[in-house]
């Protein structure tokens, strides 16, 4: 059953109309025996949700239309908020048992804490939720009142009902002898204010900056889109953090990636010397590396993988290594004296030198040849200990290497040598022919002095995000920094009716009318066009 | 109708709405912490063995699993080695898989550790990439996985038999093949 | 440049600084006048404010440029653009409110407005000067443009926050009825009585610092903490040296007076701080906030005694005449101003540089947290007020808590919550 809304004018509404979408007169019988001034939102015009019989998609539809919803969830995501901070977060606690941290750190409370919630509050399902909520409400809200705004304002008229122009707040009465003549000073007052206008007449519309009305949806709809590219984090490939730790001279994989990253030199920039504040400090430290495609052998431990160089840059805070959307990035390091590589020089019994065997202290190869002889590495202490009188390793970490050579002579003949270079201690265990040995002497060794603790990142939606906050900024900046105006002028025979609207700052536009009317000859004042005295009571 | 099309664009966006919120959540749960705990379903990984071959987690399906993550640096995993040996024997009929997972040592050490010991459960190399999969910060830890792929059971610490009840082998191996 | 040269730089930047800090306060008693000496005056009162509002402007533009000149040396001197410390940090903030002040004064040339936001200029100056102003060298992240463009963009936009802040608090003070008995209006007086005290609170405090470094006043302890070294899982004891610049009513925790100058014949701490009190300086800074609470209680009694009212009830008069809209718009139009620029430096500017410097555009640590809690909150602000008609009073409330939460953004998270962004401490 539609309710009659054809309105005296000839127009037909749609049902929930405030305002007659041609000429302006309160539809509803109650708005027009008010004396209040005309509730001009959204020009009146019917919105979906102010529907009769709402269903269920309705009721979740208003639910999330509703401003006042929208602002109590902005609050409510305001004080979860300051919930997270009380506490440090579990992402950033130095431990890997968290209910026993929080519980010994900061005793019943932090048990509390931690039981709640709160421990891991921003990474929560519940306070997604509430981010999620947010973003129904601003798609939602937007297009509830976007499009009857935009429709309402693309087709409104220039000739107004009276009763429409005189429940506006701001308003002149009074009386011009020759129309057409006041009409074309007031049109040229109008112009030189930047005014658009539209004739119809003896009415006459004036209108500017009305894009500033959609400032605020299109700040939703950078929100939105900032939201949204988060979301995209899930699809896979566009979103990775995780921290690589590179010691000098190493190349290590990047797990997940077929990428390997060298530390080919760390360096720590300390500025020695007087600064004003007196101190000695760490000015800079950066990273010269190389990075490596796999491109064979990729995950076989039992092979060296092939590496194809594809980019060599010095990382530092503020300057990644950027590479086909992946980003490498300075975090920390640490100074961490570490054997990497080391060179043995072999020795026969006359003390002649044979040659050098180079050996890589954290991937040793099996097999060398050294001059006419093979040398198998058949065995390997890294960080050599004794567990009850039993040679074995302490850690991965080359401390302390001890190795065991299996030696072949070129006449055949085998020995068996353990050797503990650190330790300047070698000893023959097992072999065949002459029983005075080969000597291996450590002449030259590599050491890594700093371990550079690197973040490698994949973040395909960065774009995204940066795009959606600077469309929120433009929209805030048209929304906040402009008002949209307008200027109703009808006269009818000797009498003058002139109304004006905006969205915000009355006071600037009464102002300005009042200029505008002076310049038509008409004398008047901001304060007297007040039409319901809102400001002055 | 215009009514019907407006009706579509408001279900249309319920609908995607209701699908960001179920992926949201979905997401969030299913992202585990960084050690998975008892009753998770067990990572999948993929790693090669001392000869070359490959083995995939998944591919045990069907039978239970003992994953060690041990190394030749660590008495307590050298001292439990052997009794993993004797209790993979002991229970081979049962068709337990037990795979003793190297955290990334070098070949040459791993096969000179193990050349005078009696090992012939399959050892795997991993480098660094199964072990934070799993958490495992501390060794020994032990996964004891059940036949559907869901751990039943992790030790962390050496394991003995006769013990204390919580580091005992022979119980944990009773309890994954029989409940 | 020798650091002969950079010491003397400083020395000048700042006498700069006490130059404009002795300004500002002149052009407060100048717009003083402009407002309360109308009924004086032999000439009209609108020209007699016209007039004076004018000098004051002046004035205050002459303040504003010479703690630009400190600014600019001090920037010179480092090498960085000065807001490096809480020192720098709040003076600059303090310059921007005066700046975002004159913005507001040519727009609606209101010298009210001067009575208000010059006096919050000087305090948030003075409470800068508070703090050390040793000049420390930036760690590398630091030394990035978007530095430079996130805080001061931040200072500016939170300027215009603290500007519709004052506009407000006068908007309160002239629009609530002191004697109201009903349970609403009790609730009213209350809420501007607290922030009277609260701004009692701050400016005792700053006094009592300054008195105290006046007759260099020292107290130095040597604290022992136990701590826990989670890989190794050992404990191990640290000895830190903590140092008071106030007497001390609670010494830090578990530690023994090293030197203590005595206070009104107390040679002893009174107590010491519990144990379940986090941080090295925990025990300094819960002694500063007793102090503070204390003196601050003390002097508002005082006061209260001696005008046998209210603070709010007792400053309410002179707003008697001023047009309470006014104050609304003007309130309101600082707030609007000032939020797309704290956007912009707060968050946005902020998220790119984190991104460049640590990887990663957004941690939620407490900084970040309550950068996002303010913007919410305004946002919140601008909802309530555009779209469900939340203007005169209720907005008001809105600025004054709004400006709470800013001063808890810059104050209480680097003094009570550490984290990556946290400057020293008093």
């Amino acid at each position: 059953m539609l309710n009659n809304t054809k309105c005296e004018c000839g127009h037909q509404n749609p049902v929930g109309t405030v305002l007659c979408e041609a000429c302006g007169l309160p539809v509803q019988q109650e708005m027009l025996e008010s004396d209040q001034p005309l509730e001009m939102r959204y020009e009146g015009a019917a919105r979906r949700s102010q529907k009769s019989n709402p269903n269920i998609l309705d009721r979740v539809w208003n639910f999330f239309s509703s401003v006042k919803v929208a602002v109590y969830l902005i609050i409510i995501t305001l004080i979860v908020s300051i919930f997270g901070t009380i506490l440090p977060q579990e992402n950033v606690i130095p431990s890997l048992d968290p209910p026993a941290y929080y519980a010994e750190q900061y005793g019943w409370f932090g048990e509390l804490y931690h039981k709640l919630g709160l421990s891991d509050t921003f990474g929560s399902w519940w306070y997604k939720i509430l981010v999620l909520m947010i973003a129904a409400s601003l798609i939602i809200c937007s297009l509830d009142r976007v499009i009857p705004l935009y429709k309402a304002l693309s087709r409104q008229q220039a000739k107004k009902h009276e009763t429409f122009l005189r429940r506006q707040k701001v308003l002149y009465e009074g009386s011009v002898s020759n129309a057409d003549e006041w009409l074309e000073r007031m049109e040229q007052a109008l112009r030189s204010r930047h005014y658009r206008l539209t004739r119809d007449g003896h009415a006459l519309l004036g209108e500017k900056h009305r894009f500033s009305r959609w400032g605020p949806y299109i700040n939703h709809v950078g929100l939105i889109i900032l939201l949204g590219a988060l979301l995209t984090r899930g699809i896979p490939g566009w979103y990775m953090a995780q921290n690589v730790v590179v010691n000098e001279g190493e190349t290590v994989p990047v797990p997940g990636t077929p990428y390997y990253i060298q530390n080919i030199q760390f360096t720590e920039i300390k500025e020695i010397g007087p600064h004003v504040s007196g101190q000695q400090f760490q000015f800079a430290f950066e990273t010269e590396a190389v990075l490596y495609r796999c491109v064979d052998n990729c995950n076989n431990p039992l092979q060296k993988p092939v590496l194809e160089e594809v980019k060599r840059h010095t990382i530092k805070p503020n300057e990644p290594l950027e590479y086909e959307g992946y980003s490498f990035y300075q975090i920390d390091y640490n100074f961490n004296l570490r054997p990497m590589h080391m060179t043995l020089t072999l020795q026969n019994a006359n003390e002649e030198t044979i040659g050098d065997l180079p050996i890589d202290l954290n991937n040793p190869e099996t097999s060398y040849a050294v001059g006419d002889m093979r040398i198998e590495l058949t065995g390997y202490y890294a960080d050599l200990t004794s567990e009850n009188g039993v040679p074995a390793s302490k850690s991965r970490v080359p401390n302390n290497p001890a190795f065991i050579f299996d030696v072949t002579h070129a006449d055949g003949t085998t020995e068996s040598y353990f050797v503990v270079p650190f330790e300047q201690f070698q000893t023959r265990l097992k072999g065949t022919g002459d029983v005075a040995g080969l000597s291996f002497e450590l002449t030259d060794m590599e050491v890594s002095r700093y371990t550079s603790y690197l973040l490698v990142r994949v973040e395909k939606a960065l774009t995204f995000i940066l795009a959606g906050a600077l469309i929120f900024l433009f929209g805030v900046v048209i929304g906040v920094y402009w008002q949209h105006r307008r200027i109703w002028v009808r006269i009818d025979g000797e009498r003058l009716i002139v109304a004006a609207h905006t969205n915000k700052n009355w006071f600037g536009l009464r102002q300005e009318l009042a200029k505008i009317l002076t310049k038509t000859g008409v004398e008047t004042d901001a304060n007297s066009l007040d039409n319901y005295g809102v400001t002055k009571q | 109708m215009v009514m019907a099309r407006k009706k579509w664009v408001q279900v249309s966006i319920l609908i995607v709405l209701i699908a960001a919120t179920a992926y949201t959540i979905g997401t969030n749960l299913s992202a585990g912490s960084a050690m998975p705990k008892v009753g998770d379903k067990a990572p999948n990984f993929q790693l090669y063995d001392m000869d070359g071959n490959l083995h995939e987690l998944k591919d045990y399906l069907g039978k239970p699993v003992v994953v060690n993550f041990w190394g030749s640096f660590c008495p307590p995993c050298v001292r439990e080695l052997p009794l993993i040996q004797e209790k993979y024997e002991d229970y081979m009929e049962s068709e337990l898989v037990v795979l003793g997972v190297n955290i990334g040592e070098s070949m040459v050490a791993i096969q000179h550790f193990l050349s005078d010991k009696h090992v012939t459960f399959p050892i795997l190399l991993d480098k660094d990439i199964v072990r934070r999969q799993y958490g495992v910060k501390d060794y020994p830890t032990t996964f004891f996985i059940d036949a559907a792929g869901t751990i039943k059971q992790i030790i962390v610490g050496e394991m003995s038999v006769g013990g204390h009840p919580s580091l005992d082998l022979d119980i944990a191996i009773r309890r994954l093949l029989y409940g | 440049m020798s650091l002969e040269q950079i010491q003397s730089l400083l020395d000048l930047s700042s006498k700069f600084l006490m130059v404009a800090f002795l300004v500002y306060n002149v052009s407060f008693i100048v717009f003083g006048i402009a407002v309360l000496g109308k009924r004086w005056s032999k000439r009209d009162a609108k020209s007699h404010e016209r007039r004076w509002g004018t000098i004051g402007l002046i004035i205050t533009i002459v303040g504003l440029l010479s703690q630009g000149a400190f600014t600019g040396l001090r920037w010179v001197a480092n090498g960085h653009i000065p807001v490096s410390n809480l020192y720098e940090f709040l003076t600059f903030f303090g310059m921007m409110i005066v700046l975002a002040f004159v913005v507001i004064y040519v727009i609606y040339r209101k010298p009210l407005t001067g009575l208000f936001a010059m006096p919050l200029a000087v305090v948030i100056v003075a409470y800068g000067a508070v703090f050390p102003s040793d000049v420390k060298p930036l760690i590398p992240q630091l030394q990035s443009i978007w530095l430079y463009l996130h805080v001061s963009l931040a200072a500016l936009g939170e300027a215009f926050l603290a500007i519709g802040f004052a506009a407000g608090l006068m908007y309160l003070l002239r629009t609530i009825n002191f004697k109201e008995r009903s349970r609403s209006g009790r609730w009213k007086n209350l809420g501007v009585e607290v922030t009277m005290f609260s701004l009692v609170t701050l400016i005792t405090f700053i006094a009592l610092v300054f008195i105290f470094r006046g007759v260099g006043y020292h107290a130095e302890f040597l604290q022992k903490v136990v701590e826990k070294d989670i890989k190794t899982n050992t404990e191990f004891e640290v000895e830190n040296i903590v140092e008071y610049t106030l007497p001390p009513i609670f010494k830090p925790h578990n530690s023994e007076t090293v030197e203590m100058k005595p206070f009104l014949g107390l040679k002893e701490p009174l107590f010491e701080a519990p144990s379940w009190l986090k941080g090295v300086n925990a025990g300094r800074k819960l002694n500063t906030i007793v102090w503070s609470l204390a003196v601050g209680l003390i002097v508002y009694g005082l006061i209260r005694l001696i005008i046998r009212r209210p603070l709010g009830a007792a400053v309410s008069p002179i707003m008697n005449g001023i047009d309470e809209q006014d104050l609304d718009e003007i309130s309101y139009r600082a707030i609007a101003i000032g939020y797309p620029i704290f956007t912009l430096g707060a968050l946005i500017f902020a998220s790119i540089w984190a991104q460049q410097a640590w990887g990663r555009f957004w941690a939620f640590d407490p900084k970040e947290t309550w950068a996002l809690i303010t913007w919410l909150f305004y946002t919140a602000y601008l909802h309530l007020r555009l779209s469900r008609g939340w203007q005169g009073e209720k907005s008001a409330w809105l600025s004054v808590i709004g400006f709470l939460i800013i001063m808890f953004t810059l104050i209480g998270v680097n003094l009570v919550i550490a984290g990556l962004h946290s400057y020293a401490g008093v």
